[in-house]
């Protein structure tokens, strides 16, 4: 036998025993199943505490707005907008300076501790939607603040009111700025799902470990690593078609 | 039709407006001229309400806008204003630009706004970019459509804020010339400007504004002529 011919051998052997070891940690014993549904999982905490990080970070972004355009505009806020600018304040301090697996252990085994296991799904959505408006409102408010004052006053001077000028715009501009970070935001809410395996959902690293802990093989890690990666990448993807369009209204 | 009295601007420490008194009848051409810093902006953004006086008290028409109680929006439709970055808005049409207030507001339907439109952007030889948007234009554009969007209000007065400051020099010609013919047609003007050419040519009244007040006011043949404060004849050795 050459050289070369033992070395293809050897090649195909290995691919062999690779799709063996394939077949029987992602397939076999009803494997693949478990990983669809822990997939499946992964995707809708993303989903579920995207949606609601959107509407926190809205919520949070324009009562941050308000009271940083009427304290430019009188010098002062209402009160009623004071104290929901100081919760926000404790809200965005609290979730931004404190990790958040602490966050999330805190949600199951603290404030919902009576939740039981088959709906703890639900508890990890909540917990990722607060944590992620958090980061939200700050992209919200940048992406609004950053848009020219000279916007806003040329709209006031046109007599248009306060809502109607952010409504027409303003915040068609702050879109812009605002669309891409929110994008990259889900990519990494995506990626920090990964832990609330520690809350006993099953998403598709928990799926992975318990495989792992029957076949003490790799190969599930390696394929959880590549099925984030194909996400992002879609992601990316669609990020950047989303940039292209968006710089295609420039129209110079 | 614009009555300011003992008007005070404090921003903190520093005092804008330091008891200005001033009255513009209709159809006047007020152009205030000033060192930077010396509130004459400050001032003109204080006639709608884009900055809110410390003290002092404003009538336009007849009605206190300084007035907590006053209907600022409501007033803002009558006094057109003119930037120095003109400050279009970068995601609307030029035609978008002109209607987008008076459709919003209610005050004309749709094809009354878009011949109107199409009437003003003739009037200043723009038509052809109706449909452009204002990042393809030139700053001398720009600037020509920001005043036209402000007359599609059909406004009582005209606050301009240095409207020339932010262009190149072969554009200001073109600006100036638009402001001109809105001066020949009667309309009340308050003008911000460093164009002493302008002043001369077009106010019937020139402020001299330094540190918050106005220290002399002429009409135009005087106060280039015969300026009476010191500071004024510094100010006019330097810039003439």
């Amino acid at each position: 036998m050459s050289a070369l011919e033992s070395f293809w051998t050897n090649i195909v052997s290995d691919l062999q025993s690779f799709g063996l070891q394939f077949y029987e940690n992602i397939i076999a014993h009803n494997r693949w199943n478990l990983f669809v549904n822990g997939f499946k999982n992964t995707i809708l905490i993303t989903l579920g505490a995207a949606i609601l990080g959107i509407v926190l970070g809205c919520l949070v972004a324009i009562c941050k707005v308000s009271v940083a355009n009427q304290k430019k505009a009188l010098g002062h806020c209402h009160p009623l907008l004071r104290i929901l600018n100081v919760i926000c304040d404790i809200y965005l301090t609290i979730i931004r300076g404190t990790p958040m697996m602490v966050q999330l252990l805190i949600a199951a085994f603290v404030i919902f501790v009576t939740v039981p296991f088959d709906k703890m799904i639900y508890v990890a959505m909540l917990a990722f939607g607060i944590n992620s408006g958090a980061y939200v409102a700050e992209i919200i408010r940048a992406g609004i603040q950053a848009v020219n004052i000279g916007q806003t006053e040329a709209g006031r001077s046109l007599g248009l009111t306060q809502a109607q000028t952010m409504r027409m715009i303003v915040l068609p501009q702050a879109v812009r700025n605002i669309l891409p970070a929110l994008v990259n935001e889900a990519i990494v809410l995506l990626k920090e799902t990964a832990i609330v395996g520690y809350i006993a959902v099953r998403d598709i690293t928990y799926v992975s470990t318990l495989i792992r802990s029957r076949t003490f093989s790799a190969i599930p890690l390696l394929f959880i690593a590549c099925v984030y990666l194909l996400v992002v990448l879609f992601m990316t993807y669609l990020l950047r078609r989303l940039e292209r369009r968006l710089a295609k209204s420039d129209r110079r | 039709m614009i009555d300011v009295r003992d008007l005070h601007k404090h921003f903190g420490e520093v005092k804008a407006l330091n008891g200005v008194t001033e009255v513009v009848q209709q159809g006047e051409k007020v152009v205030i001229v000033g060192p930077s810093g010396c509130g004459k902006s400050t001032f003109l953004r204080c006639l709608n309400l884009l900055e809110r006086p410390t003290a002092g008290e404003i009538w336009f028409e007849g009605t206190n806008i300084t007035d907590k109680n006053c209907n600022i929006n409501k007033l803002r439709q009558r006094i057109g204003m003119v930037f120095q970055q003109f400050n279009l808005f970068p995601h609307k049409t030029v035609r978008q630009n002109i209607t987008m207030a008076p459709l919003a507001l209610k005050l004309m339907s749709n094809e009354e706004a878009n011949d109107r439109a199409s009437q003003l952007l003739t009037r200043i030889g723009l038509l052809d970019k109706a449909d452009a948007y204002p990042a393809q234009l030139s700053g001398g554009q720009q600037q020509r459509i920001a005043i036209v969007r402000a007359l599609a209000m059909n406004p009582d007065v005209m606050l301009f804020d240095e409207p020339t400051s932010a262009l190149d020099p072969e554009m200001v010609g073109e600006v100036l010339e638009v402001m001109r013919e809105l001066a020949e047609d009667g309309m009340t003007m308050v003008v911000v400007t460093h164009e002493m050419g302008f002043a001369r040519e077009v106010a019937t009244r020139c402020l001299f504004m330094d540190s918050g007040q106005v220290l002399e006011e002429a009409p135009p043949g005087d106060f280039f002529s015969r300026p009476q404060n010191p500071r004024l004849q510094d100010f006019l050795s330097k810039v003439l």
